[in-house]
């Protein structure tokens, strides 16, 4: 080994460091360190995927950080981490390089690109960890970055927000400002994460180990442990919520959404190269394990049992996948911002990846499906990188995030149309583009599964992917220029955006179409490369070639001709002015509104659960903590005990006491004295009686006593 | 186990409390704040090094005693321990008031000020430093005594000072708010008391530890007490510190005490002293009656979840940011009983940790709504705040590592504590049955969902979004005498993320040592 493969995540890290302490010195300088950390790890991730295909067996390093526990900092790479710490490394370096000019002269630049070398640090972390504790802290460090980079711009101008300013759904409004939106990411992802944490708290009781390795080695072991508890199924959803969570899948799908209130430039770092990958990573990385388990548990019982739960969890994660897809893609058709669209667009193709994740556990042929999976993350990443820092030099353009403003831009901004209509190309799937062959596998994976409406779910995002792909084209780059466009036109001239954002889409976008090219010729060396030794894949799997199901690839080639063609029918042949059909067609406004308004599920989330819980939580402050137990303890009791006291004094005290010691003593003793004085009269006589009296008196006592 | 030859672990504790009572007569002839604040800081971080030096050095493998000094047939012996369950406490205890006897200055000095406009003439800064640091010391003492009696003399020794500064220096009706306080806990305190004298007079010894020999006297209570005054006892002792840590139910005197004390103080008073009642509920009933706080535990267990939301969602109800923080406290206490009931060396571990980063986590946050208060003159309503990151930069961010210790989100010691509290609830619920998981993990989910909202929803309805004209001009960044002592806190707690090896280590060998023995 050249180096220790650690760096790949401790580059950034440092460069976070250095960017705050530089950040007193020269500007500039942190700029370029913090992209300069971005490059080493990239270096570092590329060095360390050499070797392993070079050394051909995992890569481990580990230093012990908690010793009792057996908690280590360390790196695991096989086939699954190096690929993907390739890929995330170099996209976070494009998308750094490109935030140079496109951040240029950000006043909280600091922050910037603290939080940026942070996310990419603990992104790395996340896919290198060989621990899944340290896992977990890289996992919680994207929440954290997440939530301070998509609230970057805090103080919530409106061109900075997400959404219609007057628009209001349900009753409540559709506007998010960037500091509303980082709360959402945060407290969405990190719901799924308590479910991440039971996961590794479950396994850990079991197993008594943090490690990766071990815990998918011996995973029949704590499969067979909840299988024996009933509890297999609940377990490995649990398990699952930080994936679904942190990959925005149904129903965690929203804060995806409004996260496009970060600076493009995050968008393009949350969307291709972090955050969202993570999700499916961590499928990728513990679905082997629970699948292959079968082939390793012998008694035929719990067999049985098993399998039954296993294939139930593959059916609900291929299903919501699935769901996912379709249901974000229908309400990319509408959005009028061109973040958003793409915003919608990513979530629609993790859709993809988890039906293929899903479908791998439901085929005859495991691999195919997890390869299908990983194949659709790489390629999403390179284009979505590619489709968002465009979409940035756009949005800076024209200076409005509505496509509504666009429109004509072919004209000022070739490059960058050649770029996206590149990127849009491979993200509809267009033959020989990368995306063509990767959402190919996965509609194959959602064939072979045998459950028919994960295919014609999938089949039919296609045609929904391409025609609002290509809306996206023709709206922003042909047709009429809008106002704006032309308003702008006069105060200064619209040009193509600066080489240092241009560069790097433009990359990827020939990335995205060369590798769709090459990948019949290069494709399944490069796919038995990220197989090898992938943990829990035990079988070294050779791919021949790559595999094309006849039948299938016709239907998608149809339904990316029917997205095509009707977004070209309506967009260049019909010029429709949406405004004027919604003003006629009742059914059709109300379609609209339905997809425009995300079906209404962000306001019942508001409804439901945020001012549930703010209502429950004033109703128990007003009704119970502070009219019931405030009152019992600051009233009830103290006036309770001091009316006690007061009946005490008024009876007691003052009659009894009072009256006894102070009246009636008194008056006793003095009544005592007046008959003692009465008695010493000076009369002899009464004295002799009284001293008779008493002698008497005194003689009887002695003979009772004596008696 | 290890005994010092001088008695370094009383000193820490004494040291503070004898030459506090002098400062007084320092200011009275000197009338200099800044000395009085030096002597005060130098006295509180001088245990502060004591323990930082143990929790590094290889001897806090063992536990440390001082040599007995006190004795009595009766009562027992009086010694001082430092074990890998009193170390992190009394290390949270001396963090945070030693940095925070700097930060009073420019605080107190806002509210002197504010008192004379109000035409109050409150004791003097002598007085101050005087109580603030016997409070301080006498917390210390409280963590590391090793006996019964003398824990109670410390614990006593806590109020009398805390209670005094509430009178002199609150806000709102204090004096109140102040008897109130000290009645309250003084409930929680003498119904311990009781607990205590009848377990030592049966026991014949008030000896959690015997400091010769080093052997706890686990379940010591159970051996001596009659059945039938077992759980009676236990119950007095429990209840006692419960009150103390204010979980639900018997929670509502913390609210005002801690919304109204001065800022300071409150930074004291809500992570430090009402821990101190869950790391005592770990040293005295989980010590002395090992068979029946483990049957006790699945109630504990679930008023802590109880706790845990409730504490959570009042903290949603309020408007006062004092009130906000103190409210969450008690939603944090819930974190900490979840640990400790939990009865699993992971999750008592969890509780302990918890303890400095709550510590850290909500002196950091006190600390920063002093620094709204000293600066925006008196400004508390959440509802008047928004967009001050603009002029507050510092504050801001502080307050943001803040909120992530009490959450549990790296690079903070929280993330530990989170994790490992989480574990043993989890352990626990696995072996109560399948139905207790899942209500186990659904309340987790409400619990840390709840801690996560209220925590980053009250960050951007302070801190973010547009910022009021009235705010723009009035607001601009804390003095640094405000700023430095917040900043090195947040700075240890995020250290101690990467070195928590020295407080799980220490924390895990003892708590396996106290397991042993059932």
């Amino acid at each position: 080994m050249l180096i220790d493969p650690i760096y790949i995540w401790a580059a950034p890290y440092i460069g976070a460091a250095l960017s705050l302490i530089l950040s007193k010195i020269s500007k500039r300088v942190r700029n370029y360190i913090a992209v300069l950390s971005l490059l080493f790890s990239s270096i570092f991730a590329t060095i360390t995927l050499h070797e392993f295909i070079i050394g051909g067996k995992p890569i481990h390093t580990s230093h012990l950080w908690i010793k009792s526990l057996n908690i280590t900092f360390g790196v695991y790479i096989d086939g699954l981490s190096s690929f993907t710490a390739f890929l995330v490394s170099w996209l976070c370096f494009f998308i750094g390089f490109y935030s140079l000019k496109y951040m240029n002269e950000d006043p909280g630049l600091t922050r910037y690109w603290f939080f940026f070398t942070f996310f990419a640090g603990s992104m790395l972390t996340l896919v290198t960890a060989d621990n899944i504790l340290f896992m977990f802290i890289g996992w919680e460090g994207t929440g954290l970055c997440s939530y301070a980079l998509i609230g970057h711009w805090f103080t919530d101008e409106e061109e900075r927000c997400v959404g219609d300013p007057d628009r209001k759904a349900l009753g409540i409004s559709m506007l998010f400002t960037p500091s509303h939106s980082g709360v959402r990411a945060l407290v969405f992802t990190r719901l799924g994460d308590v479910g991440f944490i039971t996961g590794i708290a479950i396994i850990y009781l079991v197993l008594k180990t943090f490690s990766i390795p071990e815990i998918i080695e011996n995973a029949p072991e704590w499969i067979i442990y909840l299988a024996k508890l009933g509890l297999l199924l609940p377990a490995l959803i649990i398990f699952s919520l930080g994936a679904l969570a942190k990959s925005a899948q149904f129903p965690f799908h929203e804060w995806l959404v409004t996260a496009m209130t970060g600076p493009t430039s995050v968008s393009a770092l949350i969307h291709a190269a972090t955050m969202v990958n993570a999700g499916v990573y961590f499928m990728l990385r513990f679905s082997p394990a629970t699948y292959f388990s079968l082939h390793r548990i012998h008694d035929e019982i719990l067999l049985h049992m098993i399998k039954d739960d296993i294939t139930i969890f593959f059916t609900i994660i291929a299903t919501i996948g699935a769901f996912t897809a379709i249901f974000m893609a229908s309400q990319a058709i509408v959005a009028r911002e061109l973040k958003l669209i793409l915003a919608f667009s990513t979530a629609s193709q993790l859709g993809y990846m988890f039906l293929a994740i899903g479908a791998a556990g439901l085929c005859p042929e495991f691999i195919n499906g997890w390869l299908a999976s990983f194949n659709h993350l790489m390629s999403q990443a390179v284009f979505k990188a590619s489709l968002f820092m465009a979409a940035g030099a756009i949005i800076h353009a024209v200076e409005s995030r509505f496509i509504d403003d666009m429109g004509g831009l072919i004209h000022y901004m070739k490059i960058t149309f050649i770029s996206m209509l590149l990127a849009a190309f491979s993200l509809s799937g267009v033959p020989l583009f990368q995306g063509f062959w990767s959402k190919d596998s996965v509609l194959e994976a959602a064939a072979e599964s045998g459950k028919l409406w994960l295919l014609v779910l999938g089949t039919l995002t296609a045609a929904f992917t391409s025609f609002y792909s290509l809306r996206l084209i023709l709206r922003v780059f042909t047709g009429l220029k809008s106002e704006k466009v032309k308003h702008l036109e006069h105060i200064h001239h619209i040009h193509e955006a600066h080489p240092i954002m241009l560069i790097p889409y433009l990359i990827l976008a020939i990335v995205a179409f060369i590798v769709g090219l090459i990948w019949p010729i290069y494709g399944p060396e490069i796919n038995s490369n990220i197989i090898k030794h992938v943990l829990g894949i035990e079988e070294h799997y050779i791919i021949h070639e790559i595999h094309l199901n006849p039948l299938l690839t016709a239907a998608s080639i149809t339904m990316v001709a029917i997205g095509f063609g009707s977004s070209l029918y309506i967009y260049k042949v019909l010029k429709i002015n949406i405004i004027f059909i919604l003003k006629r067609n009742s059914v059709a406004r109300f379609i609209h509104n339905l997809l425009y308004d995300r079906y209404y599920i962000n306001p019942i989330y508001y409804k439901v659960l945020v001012n549930g819980f703010r209502g429950i939580s004033l109703l128990i402050f007003k009704w119970f903590d502070k009219l019931v137990i405030d009152s019992l303890y600051h009233k009830v009791i103290p006036l309770t005990f001091t009316k006690l006291f007061n009946v005490l004094f008024k009876h007691f005290e003052v009659p009894v006491m009072d009256e006894g010691y102070n009246v009636r003593t008194v008056n006793g003793i003095l009544k005592f004295s007046a008959f003692i004085r009465k008695l010493q009269s000076g009369i002899l006589n009464n004295y002799l009686i009284t001293f008779i009296m008493g002698l008497a008196l005194m003689t009887t006592l002695l003979i009772i006593l004596m008696v | 186990m290890n005994i010092f030859n001088y008695p370094i672990l009383l000193s820490s504790t004494i040291v503070p409390l004898v030459i506090s009572i002098i400062l007084p007569g320092i200011w009275k002839f000197t009338r200099n704040v800044k000395i009085l604040m030096s002597i005060s800081t130098l006295l509180l971080i001088y245990p502060l090094t004591i323990f930082t030096w143990i929790l590094f050095s290889e001897i806090s493998k063992q536990p440390l005693l001082d040599p007995i000094y006190f004795s009595h047939p009766l009562i027992g012996k009086f010694s001082m321990l430092s074990d890998g369950i009193s170390t992190p406490v009394a290390f949270g205890i001396a963090l945070v008031t030693s940095f925070i006897a700097i930060y009073s200055v420019p605080y107190m000095k806002h509210r002197f000020e504010e008192m004379a406009h109000e035409g109050i003439t409150p004791p003097s800064w002598g007085i101050y430093y005087m109580l603030y640091t016997m409070f301080s010391a006498a917390m210390i003492g409280t963590v590391l005594s090793t006996n019964l009696i003398e824990f109670y003399i410390f614990f006593e020794l806590t109020l009398i000072p805390s209670f005094l500064l509430i009178a002199f220096y609150g806000y709102g009706e204090r004096m109140r708010i102040a008897i109130m306080y000290l009645l309250w806990t003084h409930i929680g305190a003498l119904t311990l008391l009781i607990g205590i004298l009848v377990y030592g007079f049966n026991a014949g010894t008030f000896d959690i530890i015997n400091p010769e020999t080093g052997t706890f006297n686990i379940g010591l209570a159970e051996k001596t007490l009659l059945p039938g005054w077992q759980l009676p006892i236990f119950t007095l002792m429990t209840i006692g510190l419960l009150v103390k840590m204010a979980v639900f139910g018997v929670h509502i005197w913390l609210p005002y005490a801690h919304a109204e004390a001065p800022t300071p103080l409150s930074a004291l008073l809500s992570p430090n002293l009402i821990g101190i009642g869950a790391y005592a509920l770990i040293r005295i009933p989980y010590t002395l009656f090992p068979s029946i706080f483990e049957s006790a535990s699945i109630y504990l267990y679930g008023w802590a979840i109880l706790t845990m939301i409730y504490g959570g969602l009042m903290a949603l109800a309020q408007d006062d940011f004092k009130r906000f923080l103190a409210y969450s406290s008690i939603s944090q206490m819930g974190y900490l009983l979840l640990g400790i009931s939990s009865l699993t060396i992971l999750g008592i571990t969890g509780s302990l940790i918890h303890y400095v980063a709550h510590a850290v986590g909500k002196a950091i946050l006190f600390m920063s709504a002093g620094v709204l208060i000293a600066t925006l003159h008196g400004l508390r309503s959440i509802n008047k705040m928004g967009g001050l990151a603009v002029k507050m930069p510092y504050t801001a961010s502080l307050a943001l590592i803040g909120f992530m210790h009490i959450t549990g989100i790296p690079p903070s010691l929280g993330l530990w504590s989170e994790v490992f509290i989480v574990l043993g609830a989890i352990d626990k619920a696995l072996h109560i049955g399948s139905t207790a998981l899942i209500v186990a993990v659904i309340g987790l989910l409400v619990a840390i969902g709840l801690s996560t909202s209220y925590s980053f929803i009250t960050m951007k309805r302070i801190f973010f979004g547009e910022i009021s004209e009235k705010l723009k001009e009035e607001s601009r960044e804390g003095v640094l005498l405000l700023i430095i002592p917040m900043a090195i806190i947040a700075a240890i707690g995020i250290i101690s993320f990467f070195l928590a090896n020295v407080f799980i280590e220490p924390t895990k060998t003892m708590l396996e040592v106290l397991s042993e023995h059932k």
